[in-house]
């Protein structure tokens, strides 16, 4: 027995701009939706589940993840009710409550919280550049060791416990059993997806799209590599310099285009954009382009006398790696991969 | 005694000739006794047909005409016309129907259905044989129209006759005018209240000298027919003078100690003795009930106007047609049924109207307040076990705008409908879009699968496996659980019994067709308008009361009215009056009267429809039919079986 909450959509539409209340239950959107079988009406089940409020239903389902937002129920849906985007703020939502700390409700749903966030790290970042009398080596130096430090601290305590908990609220919560071989035999899922997105091809509509989405994930991660563990702002290594450089340039020029399709509002996925949204893209394009003009200041040599630069790429960085990764857009890459992780796991188990 | 008969035999394309040999049927019939004329015709109802019918007819002379073709349902008239454009009295002509009861029904056996046919031909010859010139019964009418009830439809129906030029009696059960509709405030679509409606029609319908109204009347006694209908009404007096000043009518029902449950706002508030049901109401006097008023004489201390001396009157008026317009009664659920009469907060969809009406900042419910309605459609309609199998059709939409309306007014409503699939139709769709626009919530089920009520530690509950998600099973903790109630016929038909208006299967006044005679009755000058007829929204009852009107005051226009000939004649020496035809009669179409010294029955010529109940039962067989007599009948089954 589900006890209906009618309270919830005004809740959910703080994480997005769509119109559960306009749907009138035709099913065309269930009709067009490639994920759609006959045990799973997607994504009319998640919309009704919305409009009902059925919080426990949802928190429960993998179902928003699976979804990769090709956009074809909401170009379908004959009211406008934007299912896509319903799906997409069930993402948002589910992270929220995925989060323990209750920051990523916060900064989903108060912009304002969120600027606060970002000139409060920026304004630690000066104070502390202040602090080194913005000598560029110190700085350089505990920059290097925050970006070690974040990593391991934002991936033990939030990342890790919201992945359990995630594990917890879908899979043993909602009382779905499954064996540890299965868990084991679908691991190859996790990997698959987590670095091929490869579920998104099932999204007909554009190829170049997701190809676009995986060499910057590629571009991400081992740029992430590169800067931490390579020391790239530090090596004389030619091929370690040079893979940097294409590395940062794929991320601002592959965020430079997905900024343009969300201004522009092209495709279905880019129309509609939440603030998350914006920082997300915004925030990556600006880490590949400082990282790279810092790189570039290193080596025409004039990184010294424009510690500035640093600064900049330093407050980016920190922003990024405080506030997007750990309570942002940033999670749904592992949210995603789970979420099929947990499917195939249920799926071996039949 | 026929001697110059015509016979034509038609193929109907090939609709008769594929199955029965029409030019064998001619040949068997051609030397038939009295058969001048025997032809076949491919399409005898083609223009071509006709024409060449017409001339025979003049030119042969011919004195009776037999066409052997589709049923008299459909072209019975046509050929009537026929014989009367070429002069022959319209009863001369017989039809025969050789297609619905022998072609389509025999299409196996070819040759049987031309037996079959010859047989039919030959039967019909046998009655045009005895075939008499018949003249209308012509009836004088009088030129007044009763209209009962003066709801909605009956005063726009009495408008309408009004200004056709008829006198009408506009009669009112009730001490004030408007029925159901001034019970209702915002009505749907035109956001008028029901109270405006009300008040437009009534000035509208005072405007006219030709109306005179009777409130607080019902007609007691019938006696006539169509054309001439003497009626007795009896006036329940209001037991006020003309003029009541405003404050002494307040203390007069301050003073009043009798309080009992108010009818026009469903029984959830009380009234005094004396009352009206809300300021400015028509017409603008104040009546005593005095089914519960004690005389106790306190009003008249304080209240000039009263007048306990006026008594009922009886009056009788003469119409020549009556209009019956007497609406409906909203359902009353049965204690239990969805747990009303039983949960406090479980109430129906005419009351909710009311509380609506009496809250205005707040929705307060018995002292709480209200955020979370549950609205369960479909109660007393649509029944699985119960009488009611119909769709009251105006519930669905009212209850859309009610919930719009109750969002609108109070903040922080939730609206949860219960439905069995949504009827809007029409321009009403257009408040079920806004509706679910504004966020109210629509769960479905089958009729075997109904909502669950439950009330448990102190809170209501209704339950449902919502076919729009999947079957699942939800549920919604209601502050108040509003029922659908749907339509219901009159409790009580006492005028319906009087004039002996047939019901039909929903127990509704019933039409003579729904589609091609939707307001006439099977009683000659009655007609039907409004929720009289069934379940109907005020567009609906508008329209049925303008075609009701116009259909009445066809039947008195002219001041005369021609009715079929075919009717009973009582054979006056073989009558010994036992009464027993008026026993079989289901119109009460026999009077006994005295004649030449004895008791005998007369048949009354406008109530008759010549539907033959009353010959069998007759011990002296004085009764006759005429134009289908025991001697064409006789002569038909000779015909039909020569050996027997």
């Amino acid at each position: 027995m589900a006890r209906i909450n009618p309270e919830f959509t005004d809740e959910l539409k703080k994480y997005g701009v769509f119109d559960a209340n306009a749907c009138y239950n035709c099913g065309n959107c269930t009709a067009v939706c490639t994920l759609s079988d006959e045990e799973n009406s997607f994504p009319r089940k998640m919309i009704r589940y919305s409009v009902l409020g059925l919080e426990n239903e949802i928190q429960a389902s993998l179902d928003p993840w699976l979804c990769y937002y090709c956009g074809e129920c909401s170009t379908t849906c004959p009211r406008e009710a934007d299912p896509g985007e319903l799906m997409m703020s069930l993402r948002r939502w589910l992270t929220a409550k995925y989060d323990w700390t209750g920051l990523s409700g916060l900064l989903y749903k108060s912009l304002t919280a969120s600027i606060s966030a970002f000139v409060v790290l920026a304004g630690l970042v000066i104070w502390f550049g202040a602090y080194e009398q913005f000598k560029l080596e110190p700085i350089m130096h505990y920059g290097h060791l925050f970006e070690m430090f974040a990593i391991g601290f934002v991936f033990t305590f939030i990342l890790l416990p919201n992945i359990i908990h995630m594990w917890w609220i879908t899979m043993v919560k909602s009382g779905k059993k499954a064996s540890l071989s299965a868990y084991f035999k679908a691991l190859g899922e996790l990997i698959v997806h987590m670095f091929t997105q490869k579920r998104a091809l099932g999204c007909d509509d554009n190829q170049f799209r997701w190809f676009e989405h995986f060499i910057l994930v590629l571009g991400y991660l081992s740029l992430l590599f590169t800067t931490v563990f390579l020391d790239w702002f530090s090596t004389q290594s030619i091929f370690i310099i040079i893979l940097g450089y294409v590395e940062s340039a794929i991320i601002f020029v592959v965020t430079f285009d997905f900024v343009r399709h969300r201004i522009k509002k092209d495709q279905a996925i880019s129309k509609n954009s939440h603030p998350s949204d914006w920082f997300f893209v915004i925030w990556l394009f600006m880490m590949g382009l400082t990282a790279f003009i810092t790189r570039l200041f290193i080596d025409i040599n004039i990184l010294d006398t424009n510690v500035w630069m640093y600064i900049v790429q330093l407050i980016v960085l920190v922003q990024w790696a405080l506030i997007i990764v750990p309570f942002g857009k940033w999670t749904h890459f592992l949210y995603r991969s789970f979420a099929m992780y947990f499917h195939r796991v249920i799926e071996l188990e039949g | 005694m026929n001697k110059k008969i015509g016979v034509y035999i038609c193929h109907c394309g090939g609709n008769i000739s594929d199955y029965v040999d029409v030019e064998k049927v001619r040949k068997a019939i051609e030397g038939d006794d009295g058969v001048f004329l025997a032809k076949t015709t491919m399409f005898a109802c083609a223009d071509s047909s006709q024409k060449q019918m017409v001339e025979d007819i003049t030119d042969q002379k011919l004195d009776g005409v037999v066409v052997a073709s589709c049923s008299p349902k459909l072209h019975l008239l046509t050929f009537r016309a026929v014989a009367e454009r070429a002069g022959l009295n319209k009863y001369n002509y017989v039809h025969a129907n050789i297609r619905e009861q022998v072609s389509w029904a025999h299409s196996d056996n070819k040759v049987g259905a031309t037996e079959k046919a010859i047989k039919i031909v030959k039967a019909t010859i046998a009655k045009v044989r005895n075939a008499e010139a018949l003249e209308p019964v012509k009836v004088k009418s009088t030129k007044a129209v009763a209209v009962i009830g003066a709801g909605v439809a009956g005063m726009r129906a009495a408008i309408e006759l009004a200004e056709a030029g008829a006198e009408v009696f506009l009669i009112e059960r009730e001490f004030f005018v408007g029925g159901r509709v001034s019970q209702w405030d915002d009505l749907c679509i035109t956001d008028e209240t029901g109270k405006e409606l009300i008040t437009r029609l009534y000035n509208e319908v005072m405007k006219h000298q030709h109306v005179t109204l009777f409130t607080g009347a019902e007609i007691i006694e019938n006696n006539g027919s169509v054309g001439n209908f003497e009626i007795k009404v009896k006036v329940t007096p209001r037991y006020f003078k003309l003029q009541c000043s405003g404050d002494e009518l307040k203390k007069a029902i301050e003073v009043c100690p009798v309080e009992v449950p108010d009818g026009f706002n469903f029984n959830i508030t009380k009234r005094k003795a004396i009352y009206h049901n809300y300021p400015s109401e028509y017409p603008q006097l104040p009546a005593i009930d005095m089914k519960n008023c004690t005389r106790c004489g306190k009003c008249e201390e304080v209240c000039k106007a009263i007048d306990f001396s006026q008594t009922t009157e009886y009056l009788t008026i003469k119409v020549g047609s009556i209009l019956l317009a007497t609406g409906f009664d909203p359902y009353e659920p049965p204690k239990g049924e969805f747990g009303y009469g039983e949960i406090d907060n479980v109430i129906t969809l005419p009351q909710f109207k009311r509380v609506i009406h009496y809250n205005d900042d707040k929705l307060i419910w018995q002292g709480k307040e209200v955020k979370n309605i549950a609205y369960i459609y479909c109660v007393g309609s649509r029944q699985l076990n119960g009488d009611n199998k119909y769709c009251s059709r105006y519930c669905c939409t009212s209850t859309i705008h009610t919930a719009i309306t109750a969002k609108k007014k109070y903040k922080g409503i939730h609206n949860f409908h219960f439905n069995r699939g949504i009827r809007t139709y029409g321009k009403a769709e257009v408040w079920y879009d806004e509706s679910s626009r504004l966020g109210d919530i629509y769960l479905q089920s089958f009729e075997h699968d109904p909502p669950i009520i439950e009330h448990r530690n102190g809170q209501t509950f209704v339950k449902i496996k919502d076919l729009l998600t999947a079957n699942k099973e939800l549920e919604v903790a209601a502050d108040l659980v509003v029922l659908v109630t749907g339509m219901t016929p009159r409790q009580d038909n006492s005028i319906g019994n009087l004039l002996k208006v047939p019901k039909g299967r929903d127990k509704f006044f019933n039409e003579i067709h729904m589609k091609l005679r939707p307001v006439e009755t099977v009683i000659d000058g009655v007609t039907i308008a409004g929720a009289s007829q069934g379940p109907k929204n005020i567009m609906e009852s508008m329209n049925s009361a303008l075609a009701a009107a116009t259909k009445s005051f066809s039947l008195i226009n002219s001041g005369e009215l021609a009715l079929e000939p075919t009717i009973a004649e009582v054979d006056d020496t073989a009558c010994e009056w036992c009464g027993k035809c008026d026993e079989a009669c289901p119109y009460s179409a026999f009077e006994k009267i005295e004649k030449d010294g004895k008791l005998i029955a007369k048949v009354i010529p406008s109530v008759c429809k010549g539907c033959g109940m009353c010959l069998p039962v007759c011990p002296t067989n004085a009764l006759n039919l005429i134009g289908l007599t025991d001697v064409d009948v006789e002569s038909m089954i000779d015909a039909l079986i020569p050996n027997a």
